[in-house]
């Protein structure tokens, strides 16, 4: 083997110590900075500081406690709840998702044929349909005047839900691959930016009464991050041979059984992979939470954003210190399923 | 045990016609076989007996119930499957006492029964051993453990054995001829190798395109087979087929080949048959290589001429490729057989496995 000329190693060591340093900057910022005193976080005198001189603990003290002092604070409460909000609702939103997910996943394995493209063209013509179909009894209500209130919202819904299930049946006489749209329509869900659907949302949680409690943002981040959760699966159960699932009802298991004793433990590598990403899909939601929490379940993020206040500027110190709390229960959570994540990961993405 | 019995039986993929009304009766306690090439629909017309797969059409029986509306778990079947569908979560003994854990058997039953499977199989030493460990050998025999531990009326097994090693394939099949002798166990095995079915069933069912072609005993298959296709399929190397078309000379009834010269006469019966058939100028004559003999001077006046071509030494016997006319055919020549290509050979025929098929039908004629 040739040895490689000495500046080549140079500018080979320099591009990686370069790229490394960008990737890990940010965190050692984070890191050091929720351990510096205000003087050092802040920029007041002009001086910075790479390394904590002064090592305190005070920015965790501010955001972990009340306070009832007498001069201004930007958080008069402590972060305490929003932990416990943001451990609810990520766990439970991704419970959900993968309670209703990985069964619509198995579903659509094992009971569906693979149909090709054109349930793509089904989908997308059926979207449009909706939405032309809808178009006319949205401008009937608004000039009603009952798209504010819960009935209007909940009539427009079930129209809604009737309108496209009759243009999925008439489509699916002219084309036969229901599975195959299935599939695709539950991806859809993911199809447009969020904050198109966090509004509309927002107003039917606020006529429901589901604003700003954990089952209301459990339910949104169940829906969410369901497609995801479908798709996964899907890949990690169209690995395990058909024949395993047969097997099972043939010497006497239900579908059920098949699936519970047989199917599900040898895609555990897949579930804990998948419930890692979508545990850090709802862990570091922002948008959804801002909208649907006021005063009582705020997460994580949310807070994050009130740490600031016009009288006494961004609180950059406590940001950290709470951001580094944020860290912990998805590392801690990554280490617990390390090992299956690998074999999970890899087993899902190799393709037969 | 039980008896299967398919009436009428017919499977559609969309527009594909796996299995065209398929007609058969499997007795009670015998090895029956169900051979073809890969896309017959042996295996769709096995799926349907186990449940796994629904008929678009007619009726599967076990025994005299109907059966196409019973779940497959209540079937009370066996399945051994060719990639052998083991759990590979669980260890040796939970793969093989699953059927009677999923009946609510009681934990005690069940190690006695995985004990009794285990060491039949000769797996005792490995019940604790993680089910992904094994080599295929030992997964095929704990696929055959799990199957047998519910004791099932009927046992199907598809393509059970081709995954493994030439010397343990050919161990197991005279296990499982052993083991389906000893209990009497109705047996429905799906093969595309003829060696297999030939050497273990007592029954025979060739299909091809989805069409039963011919059922029967090993014998049956083998020496009256019903059309060129089964003719085709049964036998290694494969029989000689040579187009040919009838002739009658002074009351005598010939073969005459039409892309050669040669000439074999054929008995009265035959010729009465074949003088009243209306394709007898577009016909087919086969004969198997092994039933032809070799020599260096016409020994009778039926010998037929052909040219050597290549030999192939395969140990206990020789085949002897040669040129007939502008046809090849295969001839089985004794070990010591060293004639050099080029050499004149006079081919002496038994005319009694002598076989005469319609050349547009394929169907024999007898």
């Amino acid at each position: 083997m040739q040895k490689t000329p000495t500046w080549q190693r140079v500018v080979r060591y320099a591009l990686v110590i370069i790229v490394v340093g960008m990737f890990t900057f940010p965190t050692y910022w984070m890191v050091t900075m929720a351990f510096k005193p205000k003087v050092e976080w802040s920029t007041a005198h002009g001086t910075i500081y790479w390394v904590p001189k002064n090592p305190t603990l005070e920015n965790f003290d501010t955001v972990l406690t009340e306070y009832r002092g007498q001069f201004f604070r930007a958080n008069q409460s402590s972060a305490l709840p929003s932990i416990r909000s943001s451990i609810i609702v990520s766990i439970g939103g991704t419970l959900f998702a993968l309670l209703i997910g990985t069964l619509a996943a198995y579903g659509l394995s094992r009971f569906s044929v693979d149909t090709g493209d054109l349930p793509w063209y089904v989908a997308l013509g059926r979207l449009a349909l909706l939405i032309l179909v809808l178009l006319p009894f949205m401008v009937l209500w608004a000039w009603l005047g009952i798209i504010r209130y819960w009935y209007g919202i909940l009539t427009f819904t079930i129209l809604g839900i009737a309108a496209d299930q009759l243009i999925g049946r008439l489509l699916g006489r002219i084309y036969r691959g229901p599975t195959g749209s299935l599939a695709f329509s539950i991806l859809q869900l993911r199809m447009f930016p969020p904050m198109a659907i966090v509004i509309p949302v927002m107003i039917m949680w606020s006529a429901f009464k589901l604003i700003d409690t954990w089952y209301g943002l459990v339910a949104v981040y169940g829906v969410v991050t369901f497609p995801f959760v479908v798709w996964l699966m899907k890949s990690f159960f169209d690995e395990i041979p058909r024949e395993l699932d047969e097997a099972a009802i043939v010497d006497g298991a239900s579908n059920w059984g098949a699936f519970l004793k047989v199917v599900l433990p040898l895609a555990k590598g897949g579930l804990a992979s998948t419930a890692l990403f979508v545990f850090i899909l709802n862990w570091s939601d922002f948008l959804i939470a801002l909208l649907l929490t006021t005063r009582d379940w705020p997460t994580i993020p949310v807070f994050l954003n009130s740490l600031v206040s016009s009288e006494i500027g961004a609180q950059h110190g406590p940001k950290a210190a709470l951001g580094l709390l944020a860290v912990i229960p998805p590392v801690v959570f990554g280490i617990l399923i390390q090992r299956y994540l690998v074999r999970g990961l890899t087993f899902g993405a190799i393709k037969r | 045990m039980a008896s299967v019995r398919l009436e009428n039986l017919r499977k559609e993929f969309g527009t594909v016609v796996a299995v065209k009304e398929l007609n058969l009766h499997f007795p009670d306690g015998k090895f029956a076989a169900i051979l073809g090439p890969s896309g017959c629909g042996k295996t769709t017309t096995m799926n349907m007996i186990a449940g796994l797969e629904t008929p678009t059409r007619g009726s599967i029986y076990f025994d005299d119930r109907r059966m196409n509306d019973v779940p497959p778990g209540k079937r009370d079947v066996g399945f051994v499957f060719q990639n052998y569908a083991i759990f590979t979560h669980m260890t040796i003994a939970e793969n093989i006492g699953f059927g009677l854990k999923i009946r609510g058997v009681d934990e005690t039953t069940i190690r006695r029964e995985v004990g009794k499977i285990a060491e039949l199989l000769e797996l005792t030493d490995m019940l604790n051993v993680n089910a992904g460990r094994l080599s295929v050998n030992d997964m095929q025999k704990v696929a055959l453990g799990r199957s047998m531990i519910v004791k099932p009326r009927i046992f199907l097994l598809d393509e059970p054995f081709s995954n493994l090693d030439a010397a343990f394939r050919a161990f197991m099949r005279g296990e499982l001829k052993r083991i389906q002798r000893e209990i009497g166990q109705t047996m429905i095995y799906v093969t595309h190798d003829q060696v297999e079915a030939m050497s273990m069933a007592d029954l025979i069912a060739v299909m091809d395109f989805g069409v039963l072609q011919q059922f029967g005993s090993p014998d049956e298959i083998y020496n009256q087979p019903v059309n060129t296709f089964v003719a085709n399929f049964i036998g290694s190397p494969n029989m000689n087929f040579v187009a040919c078309s009838f002739r009658s000379e002074d009351g005598k009834g010939y073969l005459v080949q039409k892309r050669g010269s040669a000439r074999i006469a054929i008995d009265e019966r035959r010729r009465q048959l074949l003088e009243h058939h209306s394709g007898n100028q577009d016909l087919i004559w086969g004969i198997r290589p092994e039933h032809m003999t070799l020599h260096a001077e016409p020994i009778s006046s039926d010998c037929i001429q052909a040219v050597v071509r290549f030999l192939e030494p395969l140990g206990p016997k020789t085949v002897v490729h040669l040129r007939l006319g502008e046809e090849h055919i295969k001839v089985i020549a004794p070990p010591s057989y060293r004639e050099a290509a080029g050499v004149v050979q006079w081919i002496q025929i038994n005319p009694q496995y002598l076989h005469v098929f319609d050349a547009k039908t394929g169907v024999v004629i007898r």
